[in-house]
């Protein structure tokens, strides 16, 4: 099973993407930075106001002189709690909307990707960018962006104010950042792995804790509990094992900093030292810097620990960004109008991968309002047919026809208006059940609605549900049951009102007593289409106009039901095997 | 149903957290000396500062300047080190309480009495085990924490309190309402930013569920009303973010100008205070610098406070799943000899069966059909000893289920579930763990031809629940399971729903093979199983109502002809 996961965009188009979503809030970006540039420093004149104080006091000034500057204090206080909010909600807000335009053209994108690209990829793939990236990013915007914007103009105007006093004093300050660069370069390396590792063993325990916990009935009667036990805690420990394993490389990157910091402190210490010495600078000035180079050690902190945060998010980023710039799938210029619900297929064949062809040379006629059934053991070819004949993978040869006009002809939108498909995998979307509804044909009224749930005869337990159509179902709301899932899915094929369906397992999971009451809801729903359906129960056979047995790719069979029965093939022996009326020795 | 509730002993919330922490009580303490020497390293750096100014800078003796240099390289080293052990202690009691209680949870949830998931979903009771459990042990993190910002509190207190007085009782006396108004300023915000972020979060909700829906809306061509729909979710989630973000800025800079105004009043008394002669001005300089220093310790007291709160809670939650009532209690009987598989009910009443007698004999084939599905899933829970009846027995071989041991009874009569799990692994470890009558149990239950359709065969990996297979090659692996298994007794619920009928009929033969000689119930409404059964008895309205072989009781019974043949 060859694997391509979806695509992602380079270091340098990921920056382009970030630049032109930038872009559009240029103005209020540019705002946001003069206001917070303004909020740190009003913020630096904290220092130099308790100066004066202390310099009035030494003075022997009157008391009352010390009200000044206290008023100052309090002024500034102000001002930088004030300009300071003012900042960060502009930084939020820019960052929010950029994020929204990004969640919204990925969704877009991903929701045009053909499904044969997303089940090349796994399922797991496009689920992941869409939770985990869009989750990290949105942190990322949050949290790690207002805080980095506040610690760097917070470093900068210090170093500024530091190299006011004397350009030497910013010299030796500096001689901390070969240590941080090295010490950011090392983390970054080592970091990334070690994050991959524990998220890896993480995932690994939750799986396990579902596997075993979901299980608990079936460890039970099979008496797997020690079994179940051990792996839960090898999972786990390794869960444990990697987090401490990252607690000592995260407290070493904090060792380094100290170093950094006590390197960079005892250098301006020193530059104050020669330079006072030298006359160049007053104590007071000498002061100064050390206590400006003090007030660093935080937002460095801060700011060199968001550094992770950032890879990170740049890593999402990309991933995101490469599905929301795959081109959309081309429509035809002038798409074919099928002509009738008719469906051809014409020497069909199909392979997945090179030389494993399962499907050799079908013919397939479904004519306008008939109900043909599809009969065959597992492997026979029944899913990929259905997969062929709604489009989602192109036949490796031969054609498909819908209403005379060749798939390729009608284009994606094109086959969704006459084709749709109705899979095993019922996914209740969640939201108020309307709109579940609505999806499938969005200008619905409450009246269609109703009519739809009453053909498949899920109204009488819609109307029971607390509120109704408006009740909220699906992840997070109320549960459906499988059969309860499958009746609406068919609901929503008749809203849909589709020409042709095809059925694939649609009765399957729900057990054989829930298969009896969908089996009607099928009928139902089928009404006045074309229908191809995978059938399981061979009631679903018999009650379609017309049977046809594939074995191994081909063919073997085709009539109505009593026709088979009678010819005494393949069908026959398997009517035989559900009907069978012998009586047991 | 059951009657021994009160005899389990209770766990409260309070039980588990202590437990949580006494469990790792070493490393906890060690951290929070690591944190203390931390805090108190990171508070004499200023001063330090102050007395190389004083001492070598101010005063220009170099001999001094590295003396203290070299002590200010001792006090980094101090804290730093502190900080880097103190923390790896500290992770490692919260890693490990977390372990522990993950432990303890999985095996009450495994516990042969069972009960512990009643009303309760899977996802949930695994997020118990991740979420739950990894919040009560980061209180092990936060705790070392707390216990620091005590200590330097204290310090701070005697230290300002020995400079003065007055100035003293300001600081100490001015901080608490100071956090006080923080909290006020900040709990409605964070009430309704906390509903606000909920809406937030809805938007990447929305489109995860839009993207696993993605066959169904691929199917009905409903991509371009989900896209509309998602936009919409996304602006509303904008501008519900735009408010929680403008709301938590409020609050940032309320609290960054109530700070400093605070630290505006310290300075005013203590330079009056200083003018007058009344203090020193090494004083007021450390009243200033202790005033802002003190913001710290009480800002970690009131998120260990926070942190203690969610402990508490993830805390209770998981007691309540520890103390949940055991559905059923051991016997203590054993079978003496090989079990010849005679099952009998007597006069069982359980949810919906009313009074049933029903009988297998040792070797039978069973067919069991129950229209309705409730009542077969009442069977089997009797069967399985999942609850016990409220009347009437369960027997084999004249043994009542309830007075066997739990492995006595289950190794005797095995239940296989209509939705059996499988497990990640290979396939053949999910079927068999010895490789006993793998491949016989294969053949019969069709799976040798899923592990054919696979790329290693019997050897390749299945996913989480098995999750790697479609719904009808999972059911074959888990009827294989079942059959390699080969339990003197075993109970079949509708085990080929999602077979294809060609295999069903195939899987029936080989059902009937494999078991014979040996007693199986299969309670279903397929007429391919139902045809190879010795005997098929069905139950309506709680009883048995007819019973004989497949063929006469489709030839005879009309209720029958519905169930299994329409």
């Amino acid at each position: 099973m060859s694997q391509q996961l979806l695509p992602t965009a380079t270091p340098k188009r990921t920056r382009q993407a970030v630049w032109e979503l930038l872009r559009l809030d240029r103005g209020f970006a540019v705002v946001a930075f003069l206001v917070l540039l303004a909020a740190t420093g009003v913020g630096l004149a904290t220092a130099p106001l308790l100066g004066r104080i202390v310099d009035l006091v030494v003075e022997r000034s009157p008391v009352g002189a010390i009200t000044l500057p206290v008023v100052l204090l309090v002024i500034a206080a102000i001002a930088q709690g004030v300009l300071m909010g003012v900042g960060t909600n502009f930084v939020a807000q820019v960052g929010e909307r950029m994020l929204a335009r990004l969640r919204e053209r990925f969704v877009e994108r991903a929701l045009r990707l053909p499904l044969e690209q997303v089940e090349r990829a796994g399922s797991g793939d496009l689920t992941a960018r869409v939770s985990d990236d869009v989750t990290v990013i949105a942190e990322a915007v949050r949290n790690a962006l207002p805080a980095l914007s506040r610690s760097l103009l917070t470093i900068v105007l210090t170093l500024g104010g530091i190299a006011v006093l004397d350009w030497r004093f910013l010299v030796a300050a500096l001689l901390a950042v070969p240590i941080q660069l090295h010490t950011v370069r090392w983390y970054a390396r080592n970091a990334g792995p070690m994050y991959a590792r524990q998220r890896i063993a993480v995932g690994a325990q939750q799986h396990q804790l579902l596997d075993t916990i979901g299980a608990g009935k079936t460890v039970r009667a099979f008496r797997l509990a020690d079994d179940h036990i051990d792996r839960v805690r090898g999972k786990s420990q390794i869960a444990v094992d990697v987090a401490l394993t990252a607690a000592k490389l995260w407290t070493k990157f904090y060792g380094r900093l100290n170093l950094a910091e006590f390197v960079g402190l005892a250098a301006v210490l020193t530059a104050g030292f020669l330079l006072v010495r030298d006359g160049d600078v007053s104590v007071g000035t000498a002061t100064a810097a050390a206590l400006y180079f003090h007030g660093l050690f935080n937002p460095i902190n801060v700011a060199l620990a968001l550094v992770d945060d950032a890879q990170a998010a740049m890593a999402s980023l990309a991933r995101l960004v490469g599905v929301a710039e795959t081109p959309p799938p081309a429509e035809p210029e002038k798409p074919a109008v099928p002509a009738d619900a008719s469906v051809t297929a014409s020497g069909v064949h199909h392979a997945y991968h090179e030389g494993e062809e399962v499907l050799h040379g079908i013919d397939l006629d479904i004519r306008p309002g008939e109900r043909v059934a599809l009969v065959g053991a597992s492997g026979a070819g029944k899913t990929t047919l259905a997969k062929l004949i709604a489009g989602i993978h192109s036949p490796s040869s031969g054609t498909i026809r819908i209403g005379g006009a060749p798939l390729e002809d009608l284009g994606p939108a094109g086959i969704s208006q006459s084709v749709v498909l109705v899979t095993q995998e019922v996914h209740v979307f969640a939201g108020p059940l309307a709109d579940d509804l609505r999806l499938a044909s969005p200008d619905a009224t409450e009246a269609d609605l109703t009519e739809a749930l009453d053909r498949v005869g899920a109204l009488a337990w819609v109307r029971a549900l607390p509120d109704g159509l408006d009740t909220v179902v699906g992840e997070g709301g109320h549960r459906l049951t499988a059969a309860q899932a499958q009746q609406l899915a068919l609901a929503r094929l008749i809203l849909a009102d589709p020409p042709i369906v095809i059925l694939d397992e649609a009765t399957a999971e729900a057990g054989s007593a829930g298969a009896r009451v969908l089996e009607g809801a099928t009928v139902a729903a089928l009404a006045g289409r074309s229908a191809l359906i995978v059938a399981h129960r061979l009631t679903q056979a018999m009650a379609a106009d017309r049977v046809v047995v594939l074995d191994d790719g081909r063919v073997v069979e085709s009539g109505t039901h009593t026709e088979l029965v009678a010819a005494g093939g393949h069908y026959a022996t398997l009517w035989q095997a559900w009907s069978d009326t012998r009586q047991n020795v | 149903m059951t009657t021994h509730a009160a005899t389990e002993k209770q766990i409260t919330g309070r039980q588990v957290l202590r437990g949580a922490i006494s469990g790792q009580r070493g490393h906890v303490s060690f951290a929070a000396l690591g944190f203390s020497a931390h805090q108190a390293g990171e508070a004499v750096v200023p001063v330090l500062i102050g007395v190389v100014i004083d001492q070598a800078i101010g005063a220009d003796g170099s001999g001094r300047l590295f003396l203290w240099l070299g002590i200010l390289a001792a006090v980094f080293a101090v804290l730093s080190y502190s900080y880097r052990f103190g923390a790896r202690a500290a992770e490692r009691a919260a890693e490990q309480a977390a372990h522990h209680i993950r432990l303890g949870l999985a095996a009450r949830v495994l516990d042969p009495r069972g009960g512990a998931e009643s009303g309760r979903l899977p996802g949930e009771l695994a997020s118990l085990a991740t979420g739950d459990a990894q919040r009560v042990g980061a209180f092990n993190r936060a705790l070392p924490y707390g216990i620091a910002a005590v200590a330097g509190v204290v310090v701070t207190a005697v230290a300002l309190l020995r400079e003065s007085v007055p100035l003293g009782l300001l600081v100490l006396l001015g901080t608490p309402p100071l956090l006080w108004l923080a909290h006020l300023l900040g709990r409605p915000l964070e009430r309704r930013s906390e509903a606000e972020r909920d809406r937030a979060a809805n938007a990447s909700g929305v489109a995860a569920d839009l993207v696993s829906g993605l066959r169904v809306l691929k199917g009905l061509g409903a991509e371009r009303v989900a896209v509309d729909r998602y936009r919409k979710t996304s602006q509303e989630s904008l501008a519900a973010t735009v408010r929680s973000a403008r709301a938590k800025s409020v609050h940032d800079g309320g609290m960054l100008a109530l700070n400093g105004i605070f630290l505006a009043i310290v300075a005013l008394v203590g330079g009056r205070l200083a003018a007058e002669g009344s203090i020193s001005i090494g004083a007021l300089v450390a009243a200033v610098g202790l005033a802002q220093f003190l913001l710290g310790p009480l800002t970690n007291l009131s998120w260990v406070n926070s942190e203690y709160a969610q402990a508490r809670a993830s805390a209770t939650r998981i007691a309540s799943v520890l103390s949940a009532p055991p559905a059923v209690q051991p016997g203590t009987e054993k079978f003496d000899g090989p079990v010849r598989g005679e099952v009998a009910l007597r006069g069982v009443s359980h949810a919906g069966l009313k009074d049933i007698d029903l009988h297998a004999a040792p070797g039978e084939l069973l067919g069991v059909v129950a229209p309705d599905p409730a009542i077969a899933v009442a069977l089997l829970e009797c069967l399985g000893r999942d609850v016990d009846p409220v009347t009437g027995t369960v027997e084999v071989d004249a043994v009542a289920l309830s007075s066997l041991e739990f492995g006595e009874a289950r190794g005797a009569l095995l239940i296989a579930a209509h939705d059996a799990d499988l497990f990640e692994g290979s396939l053949i470890g999910n079927v068999t763990s010895n490789g006993d009558g793998a491949e016989r149990a294969l053949a019969a239950a069709g799976a040798d031809e899923v592990a054919r359709a696979l790329p290693e065969g019997v050897d390749t990996v299945l996913t989480e629940r098995g999750r790697s297979l479609s719904g009808g090659q999972r059911q074959r692996v888990a009827l294989a399971r079942a059959l390699a298994a080969d339990p003197p007794v075993l109970v079949l619920h509708d085990p080929t729903t999602a077979v294809d009928a060609v295999t069903e009929a195939g899987i029936a033969e080989g059902l009937r093979e494999i078991r014979r000689g040996k007693t199986t119930i299969v309670v279903t409404t397929s007429p391919a199983l139902l045809s190879v059964a010795d005997r098929v008895v069905v139950i309506e309205d709680g009883k048995v109502s007819a019973q004989g072989s497949h063929g006469k009781l489709a030839a005879e019974h009309a209720g029958y002809r519905t169930a299994v043949l329409t």
